[in-house]
């Protein structure tokens, strides 16, 4: 895996510029304001969302809170109404989907999405198209058979014969294939029997301590709030509650709505 | 037996002409869902290029009448030529009448609409230039090579004419290129991830936009390629020379199985061979066969000669 990039280059971010770019709390990725609209629905509402380089941040939430809606608006599938999007200090709100990628921000989307009709290889593969090191993509894969060994046996088969567990493991290594810094996991425990998402979450867990930047988008709040380090809580398109995970673990409110 | 060989031959020249041509529908359609009508127009524009390249002159009767280029490619260079204008061509066509149209969402039906808009502006132009006559090459495209080859013996001639036998191996050629390039190469593998979900092949870093693109490129290059193949065989039969030959090529893509590459090259081959077999009295009736065909494959096999049965989920 590739170790945290800490380069630093010329910001225009407020926050970056507090913090210095050596601060141990670099800020990678800062929503400010956000606001999106699907037609005439309001699906985000002045949304403040920031990320430090080496996190989990956690965003939970109900059905409909917009939670994927965040996620596809940092990796440019739509449009903000208002609002700015900085990674690493730089503006990247008009930039193109596959320029998102190349600067570093991988997302593996909500229902895993992966190419049915190619191989586990080749959608591995795939997940390194913006990058052209061969050697050093054949040693990735390799590595995310040593992660996911059971994409290793089935390395030769269609992507959508797969099973949920499978497609779910191919989709987090295929993501992970861009070598990003910061991971964007759209509800990876979703429909999963719970063995498979303790295993899921033993490799995000693995990911992050090879410097791997993660926003984790999850309605199973318990399991998400025991890995991260800081969690949003997203209601009808609004923040209404942040904080340190585990305080969000402990807040009356949380405790209510989410963990039951 | 002879005149079985014949046709056999004769056919698969055809067939396989109208398979290129068709994966010009079909790589677009599996890109965008959508049937680019102007590819008709691709196809006669494209085979006028090519005349244009070979520096030879117009005739009477439209504004460019009795002009020449000033230089003349021999038809092979002029042919690949006239192909790749043809793709940069299907490209402009792209910018002007599906790109704005995606950008705001439009329906499917509205490109369809402005590719047969495009379509008929392109045919009128073409008219408007260089008039309504029919065109023949300068040149073969056989070189010094004798105009027909004898399949059979002494006794029992089989003869299939030597064009006929380049425009097989042309095609052939570009299937094995395009189908090299779609299994294997990085922008051929884009293309069937764009082909199978967008929006996970821009998370993937594919810049969806620039892969369209090249879509049409290629779509516009093997039609023009397809324009001038049929035209060295016959000729330019004016303006509206693509048209039937659009049409056929629709039933080679329903042939086939919408948006399925293979399909198209079986749909291809399987009509070429049909309309081959036709009595030479009734060659009048091709275009019936062609499209009774259609009908009968569409009646046993909705999803066409290859295509998979989509399961559906209740
Ligand atoms: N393409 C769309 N067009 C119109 N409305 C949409 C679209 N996508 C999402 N919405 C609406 O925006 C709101 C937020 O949706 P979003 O998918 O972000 O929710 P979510 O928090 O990810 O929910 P879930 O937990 O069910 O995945 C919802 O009310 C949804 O109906
Ligand atoms: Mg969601």
């Amino acid at each position: 895996m590739s170790a945290p990039d800490t380069a630093s280059t010329p910001t225009t971010s407020p926050i970056r510029q507090q913090s210095g770019p050596d601060n141990a709390a670099h800020v990678l990725l800062d929503l400010r304001n956000v606001t999106v609209n699907y037609g005439g629905i309001q699906a985000l509402r002045e949304i403040n969302l920031t990320v430090r380089a080496g996190e989990i941040v956690t965003l939970i939430g109900a059905n409909g809170a917009g939670k994927s809606t965040t996620l596809r608006t940092i990796s440019r599938l739509i449009n903000a109404r208002s609002g700015q999007i900085f990674y690493d200090g730089r503006d990247i709100g008009s930039v193109r989907p596959d320029e998102v990628v190349r600067r570093g921000i991988a997302q593996c989307p909500e229902g895993r999405r992966v190419l049915t009709r190619f191989s586990v290889l080749d959608n591995l593969e795939m997940g390194a198209y913006v990058r052209s090191d061969r050697a050093e993509i054949r040693a990735d894969i390799e590595r995310q058979f040593t992660l996911f060994p059971i994409l290793g046996e089935r390395r030769n088969q269609q992507a959508g014969t797969l099973s949920g567990g499978e497609q779910q493991m191919l989709a987090i290594a295929r993501a992970v294939m861009s070598r990003p810094r910061l991971l964007l996991l759209d509800e990876p425990s979703l429909g999963l029997a719970p063995l498979i998402v303790r295993n899921i979450f033993a490799v995000i867990r693995e990911l992050h301590e090879q410097g791997v930047t993660i926003l984790l988008v999850e309605q199973n709040a318990h399991l998400a709030l025991q890995y991260a380090d800081r969690g949003y809580v997203l209601e009808a398109g609004h923040v209404t509650i942040e904080g340190a995970a585990a305080e969000l673990a402990d807040d009356e409110r949380v405790r209510q709505a989410y963990l039951g | 037996m002879a005149h079985f060989i014949q046709s056999l031959l004769n056919g698969l020249s055809i067939g396989s002409v109208y398979a290129i041509f068709a994966l010009g529908y079909t790589l677009v359609f599996s890109i965008l869902g959508i049937i680019n009508f102007a590819h008709g127009a691709i196809f006669t524009i494209g085979a006028y290029f090519t005349y244009v390249l070979t520096g030879a002159a117009f005739g009477f009767n439209g504004v460019l009448a009795n002009r020449s280029l000033p230089f003349g490619l021999t038809l092979v260079i002029a042919m690949i030529v006239g192909s790749l204008l043809a793709g940069f061509l299907s490209v402009i066509i792209e910018r002007l009448a599906f790109r704005p149209l995606r950008r705001r969402g439009a329906d499917r039906l509205l490109s369809l609409v402005s590719s047969l808009g495009v379509a008929i502006v392109a045919v009128n132009l073409i008219q408007y230039l260089v008039g309504a006559e029919i065109y023949t090459y300068k040149g073969k495209i056989t070189g010094n090579l004798p105009s027909a080859v004898n399949f059979g013996s002494e006794n029992t001639p089989i003869p299939i004419r030597t064009v006929q036998i380049v425009i097989f191996g042309v095609s052939c050629l570009i299937l094995v290129l395009l189908t090299f390039m779609i299994n294997y190469t990085k922008i051929g593998k884009a293309l069937r991830a764009v082909s199978e979900d967008a929006t996970t092949a821009s998370l993937l870093g594919i810049n969806t936009d620039r892969l369209i693109m090249f879509t049409f490129f290629l779509s516009g290059f093997l039609g023009g390629m397809a324009g001038t193949l049929v035209g060295s065989s016959v000729s330019i039969a004016g303006p509206y020379f693509g048209i039937a030959f659009g049409l056929k090529g629709l039933a080679v893509i329903v042939l086939g199985g919408l948006g399925d590459i293979p399909g198209a090259v079986v749909g291809g081959l399987v009509l070429g061979l049909a309309e081959a077999f036709v009595p030479s009295d009734y060659s009048a009736y091709k275009d019936a066969v062609a499209f009774g065909l259609l009908f009968v494959v569409l009646l046993l096999r909705p999803q066409g000669i290859l295509g998979r049965v989509q399961v559906q989920k209740v």
